[in-house]
């Protein structure tokens, strides 16, 4: 019991000071930890997918536009209602379809559901694109009001004269940041309940799993079903901020799909606190690869960009690749991975 | 009455359809080799073979003919996807199923955005010593043009070869020795880690071949070339069970003609939706793909 | 306790009845009955590729007979799903140990009640207790009693190798089963640790019916009530250890394989 509190202060601790930055930051830090709160979410969904339950997805992108979609579509037809139930409705349409793709998926092995889940993701954005055209959009998606802040915390922040675009961008990011805050506790209680060890035994050893009565399927729909609702979470919660769904809305891409595998493994797999550092390297990932390139010669006034003008914009991707490599080889457990290695060092080092 | 079989649109549509399921179907042979010699997926085979593809074609622009520029792509191909196992992939044998996926997607990353960063995004035509219009029947077109025509040529004729490899020769029994056994194969002393080099450099080989018939497409060449039909390869390697080549050539073509059809008759937004289905549907029904046989669990 | 559709008069724990399974056109088991009471210990004996893993697979669902029917008269199952069997009272170990390699030990015993009611999904999200605490002191317990609760916090890959094959055997026994099928619990170990294993299923005989699977003959003599001895996939002989010595159909199998 006293896990379950230690972890409560921990993520209380974190969203005090996720607050408290939300509130002095610029407009552009605000959407962009607006932006994190979402990746966040998506990531622990991933993450419990594949470090506990031992599954891989490549189409998550494609829950986050199910989830997307459906807050749009709910909020356009019920205007006037609270944005939680929209949440709510675009979580149990991103869990019913993650149940249908996960009935078979299962069944199958890591290279069959990675594959097959990739192309749900690939396939995914031309449903809104062909069929319905005059409900869901077509090409153009759906429109909605974004989310804004309501007038106490105008009042709140209007003390000097800042823009009310910046005030909405601060007040989404502290919705963000406290839905992504409750998941992560929610998620932090499961990892150490019955459940979540059912996952982790039928990741690491089906046969002994189903002796000890687990229903294999059963545990492995419920991972996925998991990781689904949360993807449609983080998508609706874009949407609500954003106020597009549509089929050309880069999270709702199967490229998204694999930018997050990439940041889950960078962060470290299965890991809750490697989901908040992903989330916020995919927000700054653009800053943290100009900050790179100028400190190592490979700017945009080097040599090399002089003779490859296309280097600059793939530099990002370049970078990820690379990195995604070598971790994946070096450091299969992420920079939370490493970080837990370098302290077990530390203390043994000063304990003799 | 010849004549009119031969422009009809069903029997156009079949043609071409063949055409692409037979490229689709050779995608989903490099998928198959390399899933056979390492089980391994190697999720950068669209990338890789893009890649190889651009080296030798753009030797066109240094004056090189065609089938130099061809050959060139398909050796280089061969040595990328050696080294490729040597350096990256071989450190993961023997762990977790998911390591070498997540490595094989950052290389999918990585190689679409050096041929970006190198080439750009803006497509490249390779000129084809064939031409792309379509064979004539007393006036009406038929489905297949002399550059279809070579496609499906090509692609058979790398089927065959491999299959003759594989299945005839002493190199190609000591190749699926030491992917079927490998602990087996090393006791009879095959050298078990040369051979999976050598898988993959065939599979890499074959890729650059079903790289450079695909830049003849009308898509031309460009760094996203292979992304679409790397998924429809892999879900015909998966129908068929990614343990059998046979079974990755005929679920192409059937996804191919099926597709075409799609396309014709209703809309081509519909066709890659259509293969996706057929995937699920076939995943559902026979977990481990139509073509290989079911295996025992082992307790 | 609701009717049984089986009709048996006994408190049998385990029936297989004319049990037949081949694979392809070969026929790994030809018509095997045989059945497990309460209060007895139960040797599956025979040859090397007798059938003994098949007909043990069988009794737990891993292998789906062609002919024939596995029954758990207890609780009514017939054929039952290998994920069925812990609720029916059957606890089964693994040939090798077949711990969950990533979880302590003290989580691999906990593991073993995982079927037992409470802690389902709204629950553990919610973080609201779940017998968690009670069900660890209980696993600390079991690891006590059959002496090896010093590793709890360890990792099974970091145990020797005969203290993982007890963890196994707490891992069943956390589930208090009527019945504990044993596979190959003999393999691996050394003389002392033999004794040792040989004295701890002997003292399991009060509580439950055991079935094993053993080839070490120097094992299961002493150790078991009845023996039931396999060879090309047929039953040839069953009775007390004694008897089986000395049938002839088995000193034969045996030394058949011997030549």
């Amino acid at each position: 019991m006293s896990g379950t509190f230690k972890r409560l202060a921990w993520v209380l601790g974190g969203l005090v000071a996720a607050i408290a930055v939300a509130s002095i930051q610029s407009g552009t830090d605000a959407a962009n930890l607006t932006k994190a709160g979402a990746y966040c979410i998506a990531l622990v969904g991933l993450s419990f997918l594949t470090g506990w339950s031992g599954q891989i997805s490549i189409g998550n992108s494609g829950f986050m536009l199910v989830g997307g979609y459906s807050a749009a579509f709910w909020t356009l037809h019920h205007p006037g209602e609270p944005v939680a139930i929209s949440m709510i409705v675009a979580i149990a349409v991103s869990a019913f379809v993650g149940l249908i793709i996960g009935m078979p998926a299962t069944r199958l092995r890591g290279p069959y559901l990675a594959g097959m889940t990739l192309a749900f993701a690939v396939a995914l954005p031309y449903v809104p694109q062909s069929f319905a055209v005059s409900t869901l959009g077509g090409s153009q998606g759906l429109t909605i009001t974004p989310l804004s802040a309501p007038q106490w915390f105008f009042n709140l922040f209007d003390t000097n004269n800042t823009l009310p675009v910046v005030i909405n961008s601060r007040f989404t990011a502290m919705v963000s940041v406290v839905i992504a805050a409750l998941v992560l506790w929610l998620m932090s209680n499961l990892f150490t309940s019955k459940t979540g060890r059912a996952m982790r035994l039928v990741r690491d050893n089906d046969v002994a799993a189903e002796l000890v009565g687990l229903h294999l399927g059963r545990t492995r729909a419920q991972a996925f079903v998991l990781t689904a609702a949360l993807s449609g979470l983080a998508g609706a919660l874009l949407v609500m901020v954003s106020g597009t769904a549509s089929p050309s809305t880069y999270e709702f891409g199967f490229t998204f799909s694999i930018a997050l595998l990439t940041l889950m493994v960078l962060g470290g797999i299965g890991s809750l606190s490697g989901a908040i550092i992903a989330a916020l390297l995919g927000v700054y990932s653009l800053q943290i690869t100009t900050w790179i390139t100028d400190h190592t010669g490979l700017g945009p006034d080097s040599w090399v960009s002089a003779k490859l003008p296309n280097l600059a914009p793939n530099m990002e991707n370049i970078l990820f690749g690379i990195l995604l490599i070598v971790t994946m080889i070096f450091a299969p457990r992420g920079i939370v991975g490493l970080a837990t290695g370098l302290r077990q060092k530390l203390i043994s080092v000063t304990r003799r | 009455m010849i004549a009119n079989i031969l422009t009809n649109r069903i029997v156009n549509d079949i043609a071409g359809g063949t055409a692409q399921g037979v490229i689709i179907g050779l995608v989903a042979l490099c998928l198959v080799l390399v899933w056979r010699a390492t089980r391994v997926l190697n999720f950068a085979q669209g990338p890789m073979a893009m890649f190889v593809t651009y080296i030798g074609m753009t030797q066109m622009d240094h004056h090189a003919n065609f089938w130099v520029a061809a050959a060139i792509s398909v050796a280089v191909g061969f040595i990328f996807s050696a080294l490729t196992e040597i350096v990256i992939v071989k450190p993961l044998y023997h762990k977790a199923e998911i390591n070498p996926i997540v490595v094989m997607v950052g290389m999918f990353t990585l190689l679409e955005a050096v041929a970006s960063a190198v080439w750009t995004n803006i497509p490249r035509y390779p000129t084809a010593p064939f031409s792309s219009i379509n064979f004539q029947s007393e006036g009406n077109p038929t489905g297949l043009s002399p550059l279809s025509t070579f496609q499906i040529g090509a692609a058979l004729a790398i089927m065959t070869l491999v299959a003759i490899l594989f299945n005839y020769t002493s190199l190609g029994l000591k190749l699926r020795a030491s992917a079927l056994a490998p602990e087996v194969s090393k006791l009879l002393g095959i050298r078990v880690g040369r051979l999976l080099t050598l898988g993959w450099g065939i599979a890499g080989a074959v890729g650059a071949v079903a790289g450079v018939v695909i830049s003849l497409n009308p898509g031309g060449l460009a760094p996203n070339m292979l992304d679409a039909m790397f998924i429809l390869g892999f879900i015909a390697a998966a129908i068929g069970g990614l343990d059998s080549p046979l079974g990755a050539l005929v679920s192409g073509i059937v996804i191919g003609v099926v597709m075409q059809l799609i396309n014709d008759y209703w809309n081509s937004n519909y066709a890659d939706m259509v293969a996706v289905v057929l995937l699920v549907v076939v995943l559902m029904l026979r977990p481990q793909g139509i073509f290989t046989k079911n295996s025992t669990r082992r307790v | 306790m609701s009717s049984t559709p089986v009709a048996t008069t006994s408190s049998t724990l385990l029936e297989l009845d004319a049990i037949s399974v081949r694979f392809g056109g070969l026929a790994a088991l030809t018509d095997v009955s045989f059945s497990v009471n309460p209060g007895e210990i139960v040797g599956l004996i025979g040859p090397n590729g007798a059938g003994k893993t098949t007909a043990f697979n069988v009794a737990c669902g891993f292998v789906e007979p062609t002919e024939g029917s596995v029954r758990l008269p207890k609780s009514g199952l017939t054929n039952p799903q290998p994920s069925q069997l812990a609720r029916a009272g059957v606890a089964r170990t693994l040939q090798g140990v077949g711990l969950f390699e990533n979880c302590t030990v003290l989580e691999n015993v906990m593991a073993g009640a995982q079927s037992r009611p409470g802690g389902r999904f709204w629950t553990s999200l919610l973080g609201l207790p779940h017998g968690q605490k009670e069900l660890k002191a209980e696993a600390l317990s079991v690891l006590d009693r059959l002496g090896v609760a010093d590793y709890a916090a360890q990792m099974p890959t970091a145990i020797p190798y005969g203290i993982a094959k007890r963890v196994a055997v707490a891992r069943a026994l956390i589930a208090r089963p009527s019945l504990l099928l044993l596979d190959e619990p003999a393999s691996g170990l050394d003389e002392a640790e033999l004794d040792a294993f040989a004295e701890l299923i002997r003292g399991l005989r009060s509580e439950m019916g055991v079935l094993l699977v053993e080839h070490n003959m120097d094992f299961v003599m002493p150790l078991v009530d009845r023996l039931v001895v396999l060879s090309f996939g047929k039953v040839i002989a069953t009775g007390t250890p004694s008897e089986v010595r000395q049938n002839p159909a088995v000193i034969e199998a045996y030394l058949g394989v011997d030549e």
